[in-house]
């Protein structure tokens, strides 16, 4: 397959389309993941990242389309010759069977021999720190305790690709943030590959190698956390990771990338390549936003500059957040770190921020 | 099966735990106190006077009536022809109402709501008229016989009434219901992602029916068995409307020994034996069940 000597693809999904009676679910998504790479499906629910995920594990076949794994054409295989490790949203452990039986199901349906299954379920309960609790029955189990034999029993099977439909939702947010990073570790030192689905942007950003954003059966974008992040390629992928300020308006000039667009606060400069006269929707994030005072001497010349007024400041212990009226018909969400050294609300502030950090998207969605 | 009889006696030990034990349970005994009067006016009192007719005689206490009723042949056949249909019914119905206690909990919409009715109403009908019901459709000149004959299948009637066949067919027909019912009631519990997460480890469908789902269905099977068992061990107007003489039961023995043979002290023990065996398969299935349960406690 790959032509330039690059890593083929340990999952692919080719050209896959979904639909439910008259409705799409998925809409020609193309989607590869690297061998051990982690990647996340992110989207509001609703964006088909479930029924995607249900597509890799056999749950359900595309209308249309092809999905392989490990270099295995998979798109007729049913769920139980694909060899997967799916971590359910509610575990769906058999409340039957012991933490052993549990653990051991996957092994003991492909008849190994009892020793080869007894030192493998030890295997994987010793990597999410379970083995105390073997004989225990599973529903005497805590939530985070059932998170993790069910993680248990999905890696005992050595599955080509491990998935896990909003695995971590259930948990209460310490734990939940936690077995994040816990998650992480492990699956990079056994150095298997991974999907996730999530609506979660911060379980996404911190534990994904690649993120998809996802939004009506389609993939919105499909890169690394920090672009994704810093470089958000459409308004809704803006939108969906992280805050930012939208402002409407037409462009006015265009220069090596950048347009200049008439705003309702005024003249602003942004990242984009739309023709003149388009209107569009300049969103910038809160953390790039500076507040000066407002008889400050103003900073570089090409910054992007406004007046306003502090309208409210809630403090978010790390952080904290400023949201500043501008022209009485725009407000501002600016993040410094800590506390700062802030006026009080009602002062008059100028707003300053580089061109490089505003991103100016085509208006064809409805106004925020 | 709770275990309130067991903590009154040592709590009556000393007052000040008893009346602590009274004021933790009250509105547990508040709402079991009609239910227990029931019973004991209607039931334990009649029982223990059932019991004490089977041990009496001219001599006073004695074993004559369990001599009569099991001393010879006859007795004996009494007992088992009433185990038999017990046991017969009781697999017959679970055959036929296990994977229609899948098929209902499958259903969806209207379909389900025609499915519960067409288990319910039939409740609503008399024993009596159901098992006559069969009679009409299979006696020598019945429907059934009817249809072969104009249909030219058969020259003669074909004898299905008073038949072991149609005893079995009545019965089945008239305890269904209580065997799907219960299994329906837990296997619609059921997660499906259980056969889903089963089916991604690596299980066939077979092999993940056989693995989670039998073992999580056998609550109601236990259930729905034991349900089952007790009501059509004891039956008397199916096997007596379907079989007439021909089968005589313990249930038709009570009646015969009260109504026509003026003889209580053997009825009293024939029913007294039927409760033995009906006790045998209430105990031994809550055991079960109970078991079963443990492992997921």
């Amino acid at each position: 397959m790959s032509l330039n000597g690059a890593t083929p693809p340990h999952v692919a999904l080719a050209d896959v389309s979904k639909r439910y009676g008259a409705s799409t679910i998925l809409e020609r998504i193309n989607l590869r993941v690297d061998p051990g790479a982690l990647v996340t499906l992110l989207g509001p629910s609703g964006c088909g990242k479930t029924t995607l995920l249900r597509l890799i594990a056999g749950l359900a076949i595309p209308d249309e389309g092809r999905v392989s794994i490990a270099g295995r054409d998979v798109t007729r295989t049913p769920p139980h010759r694909r060899n997967v490790g799916v971590v359910f949203q509610n575990y769906a452990l058999f409340p039957h069977l012991s933490v052993r039986g549990n653990v051991g199901f996957g092994l003991s349906v492909r008849r190994l021999p009892r020793e080869t299954i007894a030192s493998k379920v030890a295997r994987a309960l010793d990597l999410v720190q379970l083995g105390h609790l073997i004989d225990r029955p599973v529903a005497a189990l805590s939530g985070g305790q059932q998170q993790r034999v069910a993680l248990a029993r999905a890696l005992a099977v050595e599955p080509d690709v491990l998935l896990f439909d909003e695995a971590l939702s259930a948990l209460d947010r310490n734990m939940r943030e936690s077995m994040q990073v816990e998650l992480r570790r492990l699956l990079k030192d056994i150095g298997t590959t991974a999907v996730f689905v999530t609506h979660d942007q911060d379980e996404a950003l911190t534990m994904s190698d690649k993120i998809a954003v996802m939004s009506g059966g389609r993939i919105e974008q499909y890169a690394d956390p920090i672009s994704i992040y810093a470089r958000p390629e459409t308004l809704f992928t803006m939108r969906f990771v992280g805050l930012s300020t939208e402002l409407r308006g037409a462009v006015t000039g265009r220069s090596d990338g950048q347009v200049r667009v008439e705003t309702p606060v005024g003249a602003l400069t942004a990242q984009g390549a739309q023709s003149l006269g388009s209107s569009v929707v300049v969103a910038t994030r809160p953390e790039h936003i500076r507040i000066a005072a407002p008889d400050a001497a103003p900073g570089d010349a090409g910054l992007n500059c406004v007046e306003g007024r502090i309208r409210q400041i809630s403090f978010h212990g790390s952080r904290t957040r400023v949201a500043v009226e501008v022209a009485s018909c725009a407000d501002f969400a600016v993040e410094i770190g800590g506390v700062g050294d802030l006026p009080a609300v009602g002062a008059a502030v100028r707003l300053e921020w580089p061109p490089e950090q505003s991103f100016a998207y085509r208006d064809g969605s409805p106004g925020p | 099966m709770t275990d309130a009889p067991a903590s009154i006696l040592p709590s009556a030990v000393s007052g000040a735990t008893a009346s602590h034990w009274l004021r933790n349970h009250k509105a547990g005994i508040a709402l079991a106190l009609p239910a227990a009067l029931v019973l004991i006016v209607l039931f334990i009192v009649p029982l223990a006077q059932l019991l004490s007719q089977s041990f009496k005689s001219d001599a006073g206490f004695s074993l004559h009536a369990y001599d009569r009723l099991l001393g010879d042949a006859y007795g004996r056949s009494l007992v088992w022809n009433s185990l038999r249909l017990g046991l017969v019914t009781t697999g017959i119905t679970l055959a036929i109402g296990y994977p229609a206690a899948f098929g209902l909990a499958l259903s969806k919409g209207a379909l389900r709501s025609v499915f519960l009715a067409s288990l319910f109403l039939p409740l609503a009908a008399s024993v009596i008229a159901k098992a006559f019901a069969w009679t009409i459709l299979l006696r020598s000149h019945g429907v059934i016989n009817d249809v072969l004959i104009g249909l030219h299948l058969t020259d003669r009637p074909v004898r299905m009434i008073f038949t072991q066949t149609a005893l079995i067919i009545g019965a089945a027909n008239v305890f269904l219901p209580f065997m799907i019912l219960p299994i329906y009631a837990v296997v619609a519990q059921i997660d499906a992602r259980l056969t889903e997460a089963a089916a991604t480890l690596g299980a066939p469908p077979v092999v993940a029916f056989l693995r989670v789902i039998v073992p999580l269905s056998l609550p109601g099977v236990i259930a729905g068995v034991a349900l089952v068992f007790s009501l059509s061990v004891s039956a008397y107007v199916v096997p007596n409307l379907l079989m007439g003489e021909n089968y005589p039961t313990l249930a038709s023995t009570i009646a015969k020994a009260f109504l026509l043979a003026r003889d209580p002290a053997l009825g009293a023990a024939a029913g007294a034996v039927l409760m033995a065996i009906g006790l045998v398969v209430v105990v031994a299935s809550s055991a079960l069940a109970r078991q079963s349960g443990s492992r997921r406690a």
